[in-house]
């Protein structure tokens, strides 16, 4: 960076979008860490979770490898949230990079036997490249403009594949390329600790670089991209970089996930519209805008079908198995969340966990003298509101 | 995207009357998904689900409780109307000044319709019957049901043009589109045309999802191809640009025809696309749009 003098200026805004420091969340963050780092003992111990009969859940090996998968997923809508909630350009084909990380290790590595440790790295660099491509579109459109070139990205890249089925093996993919490391489904907590290792370095590094100068700027393009400019910033700089970055890191995600013995290099997998969605889904839910958010959204939209499908719980009324209808479950509790918690799981247990201690304290925040608003009652008095709204006057 | 398309060796009158019927179809989704746009400013990605539900509306009245096609048809305008405005005053009104909400929650809305759809009938595409037989038309066949989409796109299309353009709440919606503020100064309610513009795009897509359904069967994922397709019509054409719809359906209809029949069937959802992103980047207001000032 070279606009030294801006970025001071910036650097003491305590406020912006960083959540009030409470030392708790820390401690949580730490514990739920040590909490994903214990599976692979439990699994050892084959521990089963819940109430007999009603909801059984086991620790084992194939759990394992499911939450490697969620952990790749994890990193990939981190690198989303990146771009997304931190620029604001909306990215509705992020498995574009996804997949091309993917594939590209996967061709380089079932069609020359190159090894995944070379291959993968070329798979990062051709997402980079991708995030190139895509970002420069950036430069020009914005808002709804920019969305709908990433909405169709990934569509043409499917076209391809589907055109080229020789190559790319068409809808139905390619199949599984050489396993990271030679570590197949026998070694599961290796393969699980090896993206472990790696959810909490890319966690790291995103939050390093949100929280940076960079990430401030980049929050400051959401906000306002012509404030930007004015202050002498150049905010197409900024936004190539969040784009190539997010893309290498979802590049780096999609290129493990295919060579972890639970994915596969198929559009399905890596870059369907469900994908996309998913992602969207996953970093909205978690707290857009906070990537540890994001990290969380991404395990949770990785582990609950999975879940769902375990407990074997059948829907009273419809008499369905909750498994069969697990992503139209996501979508309404996905609809009902951004509803009630506009800001993501994250932000809103923060609140509560600091709304608690200042109760604790006494030092209670209602400046009217009452409670704090129930989450019910600010619901429904917001429905009501919007209701009231119709014969108001324009707010314009 | 490739039922009405016999494919290659077709002759000079058959590929007309296939550019001719799904330009039409492809005018009506767009223009309801332009005017959304163009009047309230909001990117409606669930706008694909209308024609969805606008099928298997006219697929559980004609089918399956067998009231015919011209009842289907009925109960797909009406249904898919009524719905979209609902959604309008539930869900969006809320939320219509954060275009990112706005585009999450309508991308989510879509993909949980389409999820209910796939649940209730299942995967396999539905027979939509509408009308029987074919004429032939200057020595090629045409089937009726065909012709009947032709023919009423063709008239809704029209009833819109005059509606906006000669009726007070149509010049309302004109002004609102181009400048909110100087409509409500004058005293137009935006609401309230915003609503309208909803249920009409609603109603209209309803109607398309019939006979996209009629023929090439309807099923739980039928509406992301035309919505795919309308971001093209509607960006080449100009964003919030009525005319600029129905000459951008004509352009992709015309090459998607043309990409089936001449070059090769695979690459049906290339061109369009590869079309929009040549526009975005060369031309992004398009061809008869404006500048985008308040998004």
């Amino acid at each position: 960076m070279s606009e030294d003098t801006a970025s001071e200026r910036v650097a003491d805004d305590q406020s912006g979008r960083s959540l009030p420091s409470i030392p708790g969340r820390y401690v949580a963050g730490v514990v739920g860490l040590l909490v994903l780092a214990a599976m692979p003992v439990l699994a050892d111990m084959e521990i089963g979770l819940g109430v007999p009969g009603v909801f059984v859940f086991t620790v084992d090996q194939l759990f394992l490898l499911d939450l490697t998968a969620a952990l790749y997923f994890g990193m990939f809508a981190m690198s989303w949230d990146t771009v997304s909630g931190y620029t604001g350009q909306i990215s509705f084909g992020h498995g574009l990079f996804f997949a091309v990380g993917g594939y590209t290790s996967a061709l380089l590595n079932l069609g020359f036997g190159i090894d995944p440790l070379l291959s993968i790295p070329v798979g990062i660099v051709l997402a980079a490249v991708a995030g190139i491509l895509i970002g420069v579109p950036a430069l020009r459109l914005r808002g709804p403009y920019l969305s709908l070139v990433t909405l169709v990205a990934p569509l043409i890249l499917l076209q391809l594949f589907i055109f080229r089925s020789d190559v790319f093996g068409g809808e139905l993919g390619l199949r599984d390329p050489e396993p990271f490391l030679g570590f197949g489904v026998s070694q599961a907590s290796t393969v699980f600790y090896i993206a472990l290792a790696l959810f909490v370095l890319i966690m790291a590094l995103l939050l390093l670089v949100t929280r940076s100068d960079a990430g401030r700027v980049f929050t400051a393009i959401r906000e306002d991209e012509d404030a930007v400019a004015s202050v002498g910033l150049n905010p197409a700089k900024f936004k190539i970089f969040a784009f190539v970055l997010s893309a290498a890191v979802g590049g780096l995600a999609g290129a493990m996930y295919v060579h972890t013995p639970i994915g596969g290099p198929t559009p399905s997998e890596l870059f369907s519209t469900t994908v996309n969605v998913e992602v969207i889904i996953a970093a909205v839910l978690g707290g857009m805008g906070t990537i540890v958010g994001a990290a969380i959204g991404g395990i949770f939209v990785g582990l609950v079908p999975i879940l769902l499908d375990e407990v074997g719980v059948v829907i009273p009324v419809l008499g369905v198995p909750v498994g069969e209808i697990d992503f139209l479950l996501f979508a309404v509790i996905t609809l009902f969340l951004l509803f009630v918690l506009p800001g993501g799981i994250l932000r809103s247990v923060l609140n509560a966990g600091s709304r608690v201690r200042g109760w604790r304290r006494g030092d209670e925040v209602a400046t009217d003298g009452g409670r704090p608003e129930r989450v019910v009652t600010r619901v429904a008095r917001r429905w009501y509101d919007g209701l009231r709204e119709e014969g108001g006057d324009d707010d314009e | 995207m490739s039922g009405l398309l016999v494919p290659l060796q077709a002759d000079a009158t058959t590929v007309l009357v296939q550019i001719v019927t799904i330009s039409a179809l492809y005018a009506l989704v767009a223009l309801g998904f332009t005017l959304i746009f163009g009047v309230g400013g909001v990117l409606n990605l669930a706008h694909g689900a209308n024609i969805t539900i606008g099928a298997f509306a006219a697929f559980v009245v004609s089918s399956q409780w067998g009231l015919g096609g011209v009842a289907g048809l009925l109960a797909a305008f009406v249904v898919t109307g009524v719905l979209s405005g609902v959604y309008y005053l539930g869900l969006i009104k809320r939320i219509q000044d954060e275009p990112i909400m706005v585009m999450i929650i309508t991308l989510v809305t879509a993909v949980a319709v389409e999820e209910v759809i796939r649940f209730i009938y299942g995967s396999q595409p539905k027979v939509l019957p509408l009308v029987d037989g074919r004429f032939i038309i200057g020595g090629s066949t045409v089937t009726s049901a065909t012709l009947v989409a032709f023919v009423l796109s063709a008239l809704l299309i029209a009833a819109l043009f005059a509606f906006v353009n000669y009726t007070r709440q149509g010049k309302a919606l004109l002004a609102t589109s181009m400048t909110r503020k100087g409509a409500a100064l004058v005293g137009i309610e935006a609401d309230r045309i915003n609503l309208l513009v909803w249920v009409a795009a609603g109603a209209l897509a309803g109607v398309a999802g019939v006979f996209l359904g009629a023929t090439q069967g309807a099923s739980y994922a039928m509406g992301r191809g035309p919505l795919v397709l309308s971001f093209t019509i509607v960006v080449l054409g100009g964003i919030g640009s009525i005319r600029g719809s129905v000459l951008g359906a004509f352009i992709v209809g015309t090459l998607e025809i043309l990409t089936v029949q001449y070059i090769d069937s695979s690459l049906t959802g290339l061109t369009p696309l590869l079309v929009l992103v040549a526009v975005l980047l060369l031309r992004p207001e398009g061809l008869f749009g404006r500048e985008l000032v308040e998004a």
